[in-house]
């Protein structure tokens, strides 16, 4: 007889062990009959299927028996999940948690129809997905709402073993105020485990006082942070000029301004005496709103230039704004309409027939139109007083019909006031790189002192200036810091 | 079945019996034990677990009556099992009565050694590295052919068989080290 090797001799043994044939061992070297005789021992291993089984059946009996319990009509509870990829799922809880896999039902293309888990005393079920029955693994909805909690014997351990598998920690593993050390575990496949051990049992009454404690905690963090951030103003997108929009109803100016022009509010302030002031970004550029009941309303003319002229003048019309002018193909490039809101304030809304940029290099979203009673005197103001260049004008004989001057990184427009509503004076924060230079230039080219240069608690100097046709410049740069001598 | 200390299994029982949701603990530490005895006893493998199944739901149901006196918890379980197989065997005898009673209902001091060797075989099945624990469990449990279990977990046969040759000799090691 051919040499076979050990592992064949073995394996002929044990199958005659299972066929229930008399296998002669007495030929065998002691290596392998030592095998033999476990494998002898193995006959009749129990299926694990049958301990599980057995296992529920007692917990069900044990369920029916308990008097407390008799009135529910429900046995016991278990999960069923759906996950795509349901055979590499099986591989990683198997890794990950010690899952021992009781079987499996197995379509001809490799799909898993059913397969059960054992996860401590609990069976798990999982299938692949199946989207006409309306199985859908958290990976096409979008995340799952439910958490699987595992009461494991070390946590930490087992944490380590589940993150070498292939887990993402996404709490900390940590002491808890109700008695257990847990943590959380993402799997690859969009379901969360809480996992945990128990240290000490925690009455309710002192889990609830430690939660209120927390929830208190939390809430003076919340207001300290927010506290921390309000000399904070945001100065990314903030060009030289921004318009301050002072109203009567600050609140509902942002609401429309939101609404209308898909503004984002970065911040709000709540004075002492009830007044606001917010900072909302509307494409590249932010609007200063300001105001309250009791303070004398500024409103102002806006150039807004969008995307799509026609959607957004839609948008303000259904945000409460009426139509100044619909929309239409202008003679001087653009296409647009104007709105005016609740509050008075008036918004060109365009889009130019050419690239924003090559109209002129620094023209922003919120571009601040100027109806002056004298246009060229306030061109040369602004030129003195800030070094404003004007960069176009269209003017019918001595009237400037339009007019855009470039102030610092950005570009203000204007037209001689020939209109009812006009001039609207406005207000106007101004960033420059030394508040005390440009306030003395513009009370040098006519402007009227509000405020000499101070530095103010929310990080800016600053310095009011009204012009000889009532606009009011914010001029600001941030504080300077003493030099460390 | 992880060994449990006397004082450890005294704390399991009186927690079983104040909850009996706690049962699931003792069952867990006794499940290998019970089935070797009956499996020793029982050749056919549907009767073992009939057997098995109807000695922890009578432990279960008179958990309550059990009273602590220093024999472990285990030797109350032999004795409902045995009490099981003479019953069952009785019926048998009733049935075709010209089979003779082949049990014997004392258990030997060796016989229990026997059947705790067993059920730490059966334990130790649990320990083993996945690929070797599935082969063992499919090739003894599943009474599946090398053939069968190739084709099931997509290897060779020669794979099948390598693994269950680790798995053997892993199983005997464990046993040598107790």
């Amino acid at each position: 007889m051919a040499e076979r090797s050990i592992i064949d001799q073995l394996d002929d043994a044990v199958a005659a062990i299972a066929e229930g044939r008399q296998s002669d061992l007495t030929n065998l070297e002691p290596e392998l009959s030592a095998l033999v005789g476990v494998a002898q021992d193995l006959i009749g291993l129990p299926r694990e299927t049958f301990k599980a089984e057995l296992q529920q059946q007692l917990i069900r009996r044990d369920s029916m028996s308990s008097p407390a319990q008799q009135t529910n009509p429900v046995r016991s509870m278990s999960f069923h999940i759906c996950i795509a990829g349901a055979g590499a799922a099986i591989d990683f809880y198997r890794d990950a948690f010690g899952a021992k896999e009781l079987m499996r039902l197995t379509e001809p293309d490799g799909k898993i129809g059913h397969a059960e888990l054992q996860i401590g005393d609990a069976v798990l079920s999982i299938s692949d997905e199946y989207p006409d029955y309306g199985t859908l693994s958290p990976k096409t909805i979008g995340g799952s709402s439910v958490k699987i909690h595992l009461d494991v014997a070390d946590v930490d351990a087992f944490a380590e073993r589940a993150i070498k598998a292939g887990a993402t920690l996404v709490r900390p593993i940590e002491d808890q105020f109700y008695g257990d050390r847990s943590g959380q575990l993402a799997d690859p496949f969009g379901y969360t485990w809480i996992v945990s051990t128990h240290l000490r049992d925690v009455p309710v009454d002192e889990m609830q006082k430690e939660l209120d404690k927390w929830a208190q905690e939390r809430s003076a963090k919340n207001s300290y942070e927010a506290g921390i951030n309000e000399p904070k103003m945001r100065r990314e997108n903030r060009h030289a000029v921004t318009p301050y929009i002072t109203v009567h109803k600050p609140a509902e100016l942002i609401d429309f301004v939101t609404e209308a022009f898909g503004g984002i509010e970065h911040f709000r302030a709540t004075g002492s005496a009830g007044g606001i002031h917010a900072e909302v970004s509307i494409g590249d550029s932010i609007v200063m709103i300001g105001g309250a009941e009791h303070i004398e309303p500024m409103p102002t003319a806006i150039h807004l230039y969008v995307p799509d002229v026609d959607q957004v003048y839609e948008r303000a019309l259904r945000a409460g704004a009426k139509s100044l002018m619909p929309v239409a193909d202008q003679p001087y490039g653009e296409r647009s309409g104007g709105v005016e809101d609740a509050q008075g304030n008036r918004w060109y809304i365009a889009t130019p027939f050419e690239p924003l940029q090559t109209i002129a290099q620094d023209l922003h979203t919120v571009t601040v139109y100027f109806h002056p009673i004298g246009a060229q005197r306030f061109i040369d103001f602004v030129t003195n007083a800030f070094g404003g260049k004007e960069l176009m004008r269209h003017a019918e004989g001595e009237m400037i019909m339009h007019a855009k001057v470039q102030i610092g990184d950005s570009v203000i427009e204007l037209g001689e006031a020939r209109y009812p509503t006009q001039p609207l004076p406005t207000a106007i924060y101004l960033n420059v790189d030394d508040v005390d230079t440009t306030y003395e230039q513009a009370l040098k080219a006519g402007g009227t002192s509000m405020l000499a240069p101070t530095d103010q608690p929310f990080g800016d100097r600053n310095a009011w200036v009204k012009d000889p046709f009532d606009n009011v410049w914010y001029v600001a740069a941030p504080v300077k810091r003493q030099s460390g001598a | 079945m992880s060994q449990v200390t006397e004082p450890e299994e005294r704390l399991l029982i009186e927690a079983a019996q104040k909850d009996p949701s706690r049962f699931a603990e003792l069952y867990e530490q006794n499940f290998h034990r019970v089935y070797a005895y009956i499996a020793r006893r029982v050749r056919d493998r549907a009767e073992t677990q009939d057997l098995t199944a109807h000695v922890f739901h009578q432990a279960l149901a008179n958990l309550g009556k059990f009273k602590w006196k220093g024999s472990p918890f285990a030797a109350w379980l032999y004795r409902i099992a045995s009490n099981a197989i003479a019953d069952q065997a009785k019926r048998k005898v009733r049935e075709s009565s010209d089979q003779p009673n082949p049990l014997s209902e004392s258990s030997t001091a060796t016989d229990l050694e026997k059947v705790e060797c067993r059920a730490r075989l059966f334990s130790a099945v649990d320990k083993l590295p996945e690929d070797q624990r599935r082969v063992i469990v499919m090739r003894f449990a599943d009474e599946k052919s090398i053939r069968e279990i190739a084709d099931e977990l997509g290897r060779s046969e020669g794979a099948v068989k390598q693994l269950q040759f680790r798995g053997l000799e892993n199983l005997r090691n464990r046993l040598n080290e107790k």
